[in-house]
């Protein structure tokens, strides 16, 4: 055991700092944007790309779409970097993480042609249909149902929560394909364009900041079968294993370290007295933004070795939601009655550790999942 | 000691509640604008010409009813000064025009009621209530209350006679019950929420880990209430403190389990928790803004 960085992720990390500087000169706006937001997401579209053009859209990938062959501890530099400065890729970190990789996986030659190379060259957005207004914790029980009709699926039913939806190239869209199987089973994936005759896109106003959510309402769209991804009625496995390393592909400690620093050094420039208490609400929240940070390397490190997905990235989820919480405490002990101020860290802050419980597995379900499997608790 | 309204504060609650449900409650705020209202003058005119507002008039008239009545109020999202005025103003010993903001002296920035003030208190030695001279600006605000940005305030306006420590007790047990309004309409809403929504073929408020995170809360709520009701009956320095550290802690707990437990419904502005729960935040700052409440609650038991 050992906590040093090889001298190659110390040399990529010092690489990629002196452009992120370049790019983003001193306090990048976008920062503060909210992740999710159309601003976001915009911005991404340009950002990706000169990613891209540096080969550091998708290193992690290999040659064959454009990758040069990272290790997960750069691939985990880039992700904790680019959080810090508030995730500049917007909505394209899901692309590379794993709906390109899922594709890769399960995705027939003409899909790869056809849907790598853009998320490669950083310009698609796409947004992940998953969510119903019946299925959210209880996601296998979705019902939007997709019927084939000749070469085509015939699709109808809605999405809700869709972040994204309304800027979208593509969906990557779960379906019932079989309601009479087992839930688990009966399910497929469906790459959905956008622009779809049939589909309807609604913007839901959410309150963590600008956050774009829309529900998606499907009446007889038509999707080609040919853009089903991985076996009809095995869509669960196929995005099961998308999303198991993606528990801590989003670095929401190192977001959380950055706005804790910005607030403190907000109240620094202001001449803002800091009392003792703020001082231990800091520092409480930087503990805890530290552990996360331990808890997710040690899942990297399990993937470094080739270790099958753990329990520990369960862990780690939840010490990234404490760390959120505790952040937005400081942040809101700081300021004071800023926080009245819309826009204000403490306010987005606040709104953002609301959302880190719910988004992409409950907290409730994290720690359902470090009883059983972690600490091996018996099943209720 | 006597827990149950008497059937004075029966009537009053019950005529208090027509009202509100008529021209308050979570649709009206929405009307006003959601989490960014404009001061509800027109409430505030009933709640006076109903005589509600003037439950307590003096300094030594007891304010147990007025507390009650306010409760009420925050329960139904009332976007106007009703704490400043049904608890803070009897201490004054002055007529007061029409909405009031309180700021504690040298605070500057968001407060809540600033921009739609006639008058402002300033807790200081003397306490004072000036008239902005210059119209306040309205501070881009989403926590649910009408906010304004203080700056320069004009000089003046001593309120001689007045302790600044009283105003600073009746500020607290304000604050304290206000949280107290909110927070159970939020838990109200999360209980129902968690029995009628079904995930895995039952109620998500069947599993025992949402039952214990709202069952905590309720505790944390009652405790608080209770609290700031004892408060406002006996007026006292400690009894301010306790209700309202107790109730801050509890806003953090409840704040964060009511939103967790509603899923992504909790994120949308077309549903109504985030006009009870942002509110607290708000609250929060007012009340530490004040001097830290457990501070202020451990220095009222010992010398330390
Ligand atoms: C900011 C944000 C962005 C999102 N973006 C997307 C997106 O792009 N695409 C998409 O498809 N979805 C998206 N979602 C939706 C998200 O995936 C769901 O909110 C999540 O799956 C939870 O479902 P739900 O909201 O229906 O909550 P529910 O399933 O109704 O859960 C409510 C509460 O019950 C608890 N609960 C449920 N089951 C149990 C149990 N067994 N034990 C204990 N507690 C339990 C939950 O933990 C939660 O606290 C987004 C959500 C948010 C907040």
């Amino acid at each position: 055991m050992e906590f040093d960085w090889a001298e190659e992720d110390v040399s990529y990390r010092s690489e990629l700092q002196a452009f992120l500087q370049d790019e983003l000169p001193g306090r990048w706006e976008g920062a503060t944007a909210v992740l999710g937001s159309a601003e976001n997401a915009e911005y991404s579209r340009r950002f990706a790309g000169l990613l891209a053009d540096e080969g550091w859209l998708t290193p992690h990938w290999p040659a064959e779409w454009g990758g040069t062959g990272a290790t997960p501890w750069m691939l985990a530099v880039l992700g904790e970097e680019l959080w810090s400065r508030g995730e500049p890729r917007g909505p394209q970190y899901m692309n590379v993480n794993w709906i390109g990789p899922s594709i890769m996986a399960h995705g027939t030659a003409e899909q790869c042609e056809r849907y790598l190379p853009p998320i490669a060259a950083g310009d698609v957005i796409w947004c992940q249909g998953f969510s119903e207004p019946e299925a959210g914790t209880d996601l296998a029980s979705l019902r939007t149902r997709a019927v084939p009709d000749g070469d085509h699926y015939v699709v109808n039913g809605s999405k809700i929560w869709t972040s994204y939806g309304d800027i979208a190239d593509h969906c990557y869209l779960l379906v019932r394909t079989d309601p009479g199987a087992e839930r688990h089973h009966g399910i497929s994936v469906l790459l959905m364009d956008m622009d779809s005759p049939g589909l309807e896109v609604r913007p839901i106003p959410g309150m963590v900041g600008e956050h774009s959510f829309t529900e998606l309402f499907l009446s007889d769209v038509r999707v080609p079968a040919a853009n089903r991804l991985g076996p009809e009625n095995e869509g669960w496995a196929v995005v099961r294993e998308a999303l198991s390393f993606e528990r801590v592909g989003a670095p929401r400690w190192a977001r959380a370290a950055y706005v804790l620093d910005e607030t403190l050094q907000w109240a620094r420039e202001l001449g803002r007295v800091i009392e003792e208490s703020t001082v231990e609400a800091v520092g409480r929240a930087k503990a805890a933004c530290e552990a996360a940070r331990m808890l997710c390397y040690r899942v990297i490190d399990e993937r470094a070795r080739d270790l099958p997905p753990s329990p520990h990235a369960n862990v780690a989820r939840v010490a990234m939601v404490q760390a959120e919480r505790l952040t937005a405490d400081a942040c809101a002990a700081l300021q004071g009655n800023e926080i009245m101020r819309y826009g204000s860290s403490s306010d987005l802050q606040t709104r953002k550790s609301l959302a880190a419980g719910v988004a992409a597995g409950t907290y409730e379900v994290q720690l359902n999942l470090v009883a059983r499997r972690h600490l091996g608790l018996p099943k209720s | 000691m006597d827990f149950a309204l008497n059937s004075d504060q029966q009537a009053v609650l019950e005529a208090v509640g027509t009202l509100l449900s008529r021209h308050a409650g979570p649709a009206r705020l929405q009307q006003l604008g959601g989490d960014e209202p404009d001061y509800d003058h027109d409430l505030e005119k009933r709640l006076l010409e109903a005589g509600f507002l003037d439950l307590a008039t003096t300094r030594s008239t007891c304010r147990l009813d007025a507390a009650l009545v306010l409760e009420a109020v925050s329960g139904a999202l009332g976007s106007c000064a009703a704490g400043w005025r049904l608890l803070v103003a009897p201490t004054l010993d002055t007529d007061l025009p029409g909405p009031v903001a309180l700021v504690p002296d040298g605070r500057r920035g968001p407060v809540r009621f600033a921009a739609d003030a006639d008058a402002i208190v300033v807790i200081g030695s003397p306490v004072r209530l000036v008239r902005p001279d210059r119209s306040i600006a309205r501070v881009r605000s989403r926590l649910g209350w009408p906010v304004g940005e203080v700056r320069e305030l004009p000089a003046g306006g001593d309120l001689d006679g007045v302790d600044p420590a009283e105003v600073r007790t009746w500020a607290r047990t304000a604050l304290a019950v206000e949280m107290v309004g909110a927070m159970q309409l939020a838990l109200d809403m999360t209980v129902r929420h968690v029995s009628d929504r079904r995930q895995f073929d039952r109620a998500i408020g069947s599993f025992q880990a949402v039952q214990h995170g709202l069952a905590e809360c309720s505790v944390a709520v009652e405790g608080a209430r209770w609290l700031a009701l004892e408060a406002a009956f006996t007026g006292s320095a400690a009894a301010a403190a306790a209700s309202l550290t107790h109730a801050v802690d509890a806003s953090r707990l409840v704040f964060g389990r009511v939103h967790q437990y509603h899923g992504a419904m909790g994120f949308t502005r077309e549903y109504d928790l985030h006009l009870a729960t942002m509110r607290l935040l708000a609250l929060r700052s007012e009340a530490e803004a004040l001097g830290s409440p457990a501070a202020a609650c451990a220095a009222e038991h010992w010398t330390i």
